[in-house]
């Protein structure tokens, strides 16, 4: 119980960072998709009921976000949050390769999706210019975050199930 | 079994949610009090959070601009004098241009609007679309379609309102457009935003007729036409002006005033471009008027999307 609220109070973070430190930072030409590593490195832990919930929390919020369409992004990040959960049985702790890859796979999608739905429905077809200006740069930094960031998660969930059994 | 159960679920969701889409693009609204909800609980840590890197940023780039500001300072000096001098010029010619401006009754500059302070505190995420929050919301006085202005120039549009926030979509985003005209000669054109064009920082002037008069360097603001938008709004200055292909419109580029990359304060004004119409179209007393305030504009369908 405590580490769910702990795991969502960290995606809030995450969110909030997102949105009000990242865009201060002015070097910064592109951002890490910080709520998509979160999510997909949940399910990966975790497995897919949990990730798809996990997805649909985070999805739910940039919902509520931004205004548009209810639900365009919940649809992605409960799909991201499944389908990374059926990893899981790869998965083993100090394994980085694989989330990686994920990473970057989710990362493609989630930008192709974007691109798919939102620009190329109104007639934008240069898709080459969408992928050299925003898809890679933002995919390799997210990947480069991901390096950082899964790392940290993990530790930080094995250290809240270490007090849960002591307590249990 | 539990991959079997989770599969359902999932499908679920996901049907639930292109349900969502379906409808919410159609009738967006009533879910915007489960937004503002949203916005009482994330406002107070997005604010805080945004106070804490912006101070952060200021005290590391107060350093840095301390040391160009020593070497500015001699630049500006000599830039003073010479200023003080043109400035009691100019006072004269400013007291003959209001007394021309009372002979024409033509001080429809836009400072004439009322207008609240806003502070932006978060911006979307990922680099797909331009658009920001910020502090002000239905409690303020702020209101959906409420024009943003920032440094001189039009920024964008509230598209959505909470009691102490609203989301704005700037007018450099992808879906953007503008129904706008050349100040000179009064020709109208459409500004949109293009998410290819972002890096430069130029915007895309559209449907300028082919005998419009609009040149390189123009002013181009807000139209009177426009739904949304109140008339006379500087947005920016046109530059490339070409004949398309087919020689029916001429397009072009448009730089803005506003500095879109480092918006940090912005001036929301409160009142509507409805509202002036409602009550010019009430006013009016001549029938010839009304008709012209209430005419369907061209340009509505495609502004505002």
């Amino acid at each position: 119980m405590k580490r769910i609220i702990i795991n969502l109070l960290l995606l809030i973070l995450a969110f909030t960072i997102q949105n009000c430190v990242i865009p201060l930072i002015p070097f910064l030409s592109a951002a890490p998709n910080l709520m998509l590593i979160l999510t997909f490195s949940f399910g990966f832990i975790y497995g897919k009921e949990a990730g798809m919930y996990y997805g649909l929390f985070a999805g739910v919020l940039l919902d509520l976000f931004y205004s548009g369409p209810f639900g365009f992004y919940t649809l992605l990040f409960i799909n991201i949050g499944y389908f990374n959960g059926i990893c899981t049985k790869y998965y083993y702790e100090d394994y980085i390769n694989l989330p990686l890859v994920l990473s970057l796979v989710n990362e493609l999608i989630y930008n192709g999706y974007v691109y798919v739905f939102r620009f190329l429905i109104r007639n934008r077809l240069d898709i080459f210019y969408y992928a050299r200006e925003i898809i890679i740069p933002e995919t390799i930094f997210t990947v480069v975050t991901t390096l950082i960031i899964y790392r940290f998660f993990l530790s930080a969930n094995r250290r809240l199930e270490e007090i849960e059994n002591r307590r249990g | 079994m539990e991959s079997k159960r989770s599969k359902y679920i999932l499908i679920g969701l996901s049907v639930f949610c292109i349900l969502l889409i379906g409808v919410t693009s159609f009738v967006d609204g009533f879910l915007s009090p489960l937004r503002t909800g949203m916005g009482f609980f994330l406002n107070p840590i997005q604010s805080g959070i945004n106070k804490a890197g912006t101070s952060l940023y200021n005290s590391v780039s107060n350093y840095s601009s301390l040391k160009n500001a020593m070497e500015e300072k001699q630049v500006l000096q000599a830039q003073i004098d010479s200023l003080i001098e043109e400035n009691s010029r100019l006072q004269a010619e400013q007291f003959e241009l209001e007394r021309l401006r009372d002979l024409y009754q033509m001080d429809q500059d836009y400072l004439q609007y009322e207008k609240i302070g806003a502070r932006v505190i978060a911006k979307d995420s990922g680099d797909w679309f331009q658009v920001f929050r910020i502090n002000k919301g239905s409690a303020d006085g702020v209101r959906v379609d409420a024009n943003v202005i920032a440094g001189g120039g039009l920024v964008g549009i509230v598209t959505d309102v909470g009691a102490h926030y609203a989301t704005v979509r700037s007018i450099i985003d992808d879906v953007s457009r503008v129904s706008a005209m050349a100040q000179q000669s009064g020709d109208i054109c459409i500004v949109g935003g293009d998410l290819t064009l972002f890096d430069e920082g130029r915007l895309r002037i559209t449907n300028i007729a082919e005998n419009g008069d609009i040149k390189d360097g123009d002013r181009i603001v807000t139209s009177n036409i426009s739904a949304k938008f109140l008339p006379g709004i500087l947005i920016g200055y046109a530059t490339d002006i070409t004949t398309d292909s087919t020689r029916l419109t001429k397009s072009g580029y448009l730089v803005p005033v506003a500095q879109f990359d480092s918006l940090q304060e912005v001036l929301v004004i409160t009142e509507l471009k409805e509202d002036e119409v409602t009550s010019e179209t009430a006013e009016a007393e001549e029938p010839a008027e009304s008709e012209n305030a209430g005419e369907p504009e061209t340009t509505a369908d495609t502004e505002g999307e």
